[in-house]
């Protein structure tokens, strides 16, 4: 974590990629998220950081509509993606993961081998017209995620032979290959060593080229490393969301100063 | 943090007020409580095993004789005079001649053996072929149907004995025993001794019993399971047929579509209570539904094979879900996350993972299902004399049949204890099916196991 660079971080944000505007989530009776609005930039890297069931993880699924598979979670408020409100009717929750990926804080190849579980995805979406499309768009998300030179001569083998730092970047070529704007990752370095997540670091760093990533994390020093925008949620409410720099030096609320510093979460 | 003491300050702690070199009385006690629940699980165990070595063994000890069966090996005449006068050899003509007309040749054979044999007895002819099963001549007649050139020859035939002789040569009948019988005496037991030295009689290897159909209750001897085997058979490919799709369909339904609402929990306990009902109970279910009302073939083994999938279902439901529970949910997220539909991810992730389960669950239910004889009390698939085979697919179904363990039961339930003998055989056939099925399942298990 180099501080002195906060500042000079550039936040040049493209532009809106998700508005997200008074959401709220039920869970049953309990009230999981208290109006949350957040725009999150197009192309560069938000973290979300926070105490354990603070919300952050609720609100994350809720992007990409993954809260639908629990039957009590209930979502009201407004989540636009390129101004067209997710939650709307018509839209068919599949479609929308397409677009907005995901991947989990566990990593959860499929029991299958390496090269099926990244061409699961754009066989299913149907975006290779032919098996030499396919190895082309394997290689190339497995390129990606920075796993093609540890894996290009044992595509056959099943992916949960890996060890749990390359599992986790074949979960993240798996996301990728289907050529989402949105990656949305769920504390995807808590089950990594610290080599491994300085690979998956990296490899975050590289995606906002291409991506607008949208991380959760226990480590502060993880949101100040690879973010651009950082929100802070404590208790089911934002409580600061800003540039990441001003959030590590410069917090207006007490309560994120508090947590940046260790007294309370 | 700065809770430690200066350095060199560390206190020295007092000696234990207790050495942990000797145990002290409360440990002691623990100690001896573990022992003991030890041997209570160990005892537990041993008797089990006890009872399952019993058991195997009185089932082997009183179901091999079933296996095996006392021939008498007789040259027989074919006598054209008696069979085919006209010379024809046309089977139609020589189907003309009944049993009875083979019982004369028999009784002149066996009359010629016993006499060149050197045999005392002051028994006649006639009385002789007590000796021979009542199902004999008709053996002959088939054989000589089948191939009309041995009319002319002298044949020798391997004719069943009557059970009561079979019974003496395993030792299940003594002399004693014969004195208030009116099928034998021991007079022919005499014969039969002297007979068995002079090598006509003996014991041999009965395929018969596995293959063969029932017989009345005066031929035990030439009672099989066979046909049995087949309305079994039949009834499993009906019971897979349908509890199968069935089964994992409503299950995949339950455990990851259905909404999770008052009315499918009242459906999941259900379910679980259908798995005790008493299976007597889902015969006369079958009577009523199958037979009174849908007017069904009765003694059918597509109305047993109905009745059984009622009663695996509810097992095959309750083991698929089970395995589709044990899918971890991670599998799902991660189809979901790249954008797959339930369906997809249920059919494509979740479902083959489960599979080892599912089939499990199903061989398990299958073979419950093939052991049991209560439904089919009620659909009179008992009580009928399984004598002829079924003539296709079709018939298979749709025909009167019985099914082992109602074999079993009917067997058992006879007076002659030939029969006796024939149900533990039976049981030793159908054990060895159930076997072969759990060990089915024991493999399919290990050939489709996965990590994940």
């Amino acid at each position: 974590m180099n501080d002195m660079r906060l500042f000079e971080r550039a936040a040049a944000v493209d532009g809106v990629k998700i508005r997200a505007q008074g959401v709220n989530v039920h869970y049953g009776a309990a009230h999981a998220l208290k109006d949350v609005s957040v725009d999150i930039g197009d192309r560069l890297v938000t973290a979300f950081i926070g105490p354990s069931g603070c919300g952050k993880s609720t609100f994350l699924r809720c992007l990409n509509r993954m809260n639908d598979t629990i039957p009590a979670a209930r979502v009201t408020g407004t989540i636009a993606l390129d101004g067209q409100d997710i939650y709307d009717r018509r839209v068919d929750p599949v479609q929308l993961r397409a677009k907005v990926g995901m991947v989990f804080q566990k990593p959860n190849p499929f029991p299958k081998s390496i090269y099926d579980n990244v061409a699961y995805g754009p066989k299913i979406h149907g975006l290779a017209k032919n098996r030499a499309e396919l190895d082309e768009i394997v290689e190339k998300a497995l390129r990606r995620a920075a796993l093609w030179t540890e894996a290009k001569d044992r595509l056959q083998s099943p992916g949960t032979g890996l060890s749990g730092g390359q599992q986790q970047r074949l979960c993240i070529a798996r996301a990728i290959a289907t050529e989402p704007e949105v990656l949305l990752m769920d504390e995807p370095c808590s089950a990594l060593d610290p080599i491994a997540t300085a690979q998956v670091e990296e490899l975050i760093d590289e995606l906002k080229q291409n991506y607008s990533v949208v991380i959760v994390t226990h480590s502060m020093q993880q949101a100040a490393r690879v973010s651009q925008r950082t929100a802070f949620f404590h208790l089911g409410n934002l409580v600061e969301y800003g540039e990441t720099g001003q959030i590590f030096t410069n917090p207006s609320d007490p309560r994120t100063e508090s947590y940046i510093s260790g007294r309370i979460g | 943090m700065t809770d430690l003491p200066a350095a060199g300050a560390i206190p020295v702690t007092p000696s234990p007020s207790r050495s942990i070199l000797e145990t002290d009385a409360r440990t002691r006690a623990r100690n001896r409580a573990e022992a003991r629940f030890r041997a209570y699980g160990l005892g537990a165990l041993l008797v089990g095993l006890i009872f399952l070595v019993l058991l195997l063994g009185s089932i082997l000890w009183n179901g091999m004789g079933a296996f095996t069966q006392t021939q008498v090996t007789l040259p027989i005449e074919l006598l054209e005079s008696e069979l085919d006068p006209e010379g024809t050899r046309d089977p139609a003509v020589i189907g003309e001649v009944s049993t009875f007309g083979y019982n004369d040749l028999i009784e002149a054979s066996l009359a010629r053996v016993v006499a060149d044999a050197g045999v005392q007895t002051e028994l006649d002819a006639g009385d002789l072929t007590d000796i021979l099963s009542s199902g004999a001549a008709a053996q002959l007649r088939e054989a000589v149907l089948a191939d009309p050139s041995l009319v002319g020859q002298t044949v020798t035939f391997d004719l069943l004995a009557a059970s009561r002789v079979d019974g003496y040569v395993k030792g299940r009948v003594t002399r004693e025993s014969l004195a208030d019988d009116r099928n034998l005496s021991p007079v022919h037991l005499d014969v039969v001794d002297q007979l068995r030295d002079a090598g006509f009689v003996s014991r041999g290897l009965n395929l018969d019993f596995i293959t063969g159909a029932d017989a009345s209750e005066k031929r035990p001897e030439e009672a099989g399971i066979g046909v049995a085997m087949i309305g079994s058979f039949y009834m499993m490919l009906v019971v897979l047929g349908l509890s199968l799709p069935l089964g994992v369909a409503a299950s995949i339904y339950l455990e990851e579509f259905a909404p999770k609402n008052r009315l499918t929990d009242l459906i999941e306990v259900n379910i679980a209570n259908l798995a005790a009902v008493p299976s007597i109970v889902y015969g006369i279910l079958g009577l009523a539904v199958f037979i009174q009302f849908a007017h069904l073939p009765q003694s059918a083994p597509l109305v047993g094979g109905l009745v059984l999938t009622l009663l695996t279902l509810p097992t095959i439901i309750i083991a698929t879900r089970a395995s589709l529970k044990a899918v971890p949910p991670s599998i799902r997220d991660a189809a979901l996350g790249v954008g797959a539909s339930k369906m997809q991810a249920v059919f494509h992730h979740v479902l083959p993972l489960a599979v080892p389960g599912i089939m499990t669950g199903t061989i398990i239910g299958m073979a419950h299902a093939l052991g049991e004889t209560a439904p089919l009390l009620l659909i009179g698939m008992v009580g009928f004399v399984a004598s002829n085979y079924p003539g296709g697919v079709v018939e298979g179904f749709t025909s009167p049949n019985s099914a082992m363990p109602a074999q079993i039961y009917e067997w058992a339930k006879r007076a002659d204890p030939a029969f006796y003998e024939r149900a533990w055989g039976g049981i030793i056939v159908l054990l060895v099916f159930l076997l072969l099925m759990n060990l089915a399942a024991v493999l399919v298990r290990r050939r489709f196991e996965r990590r994940w």
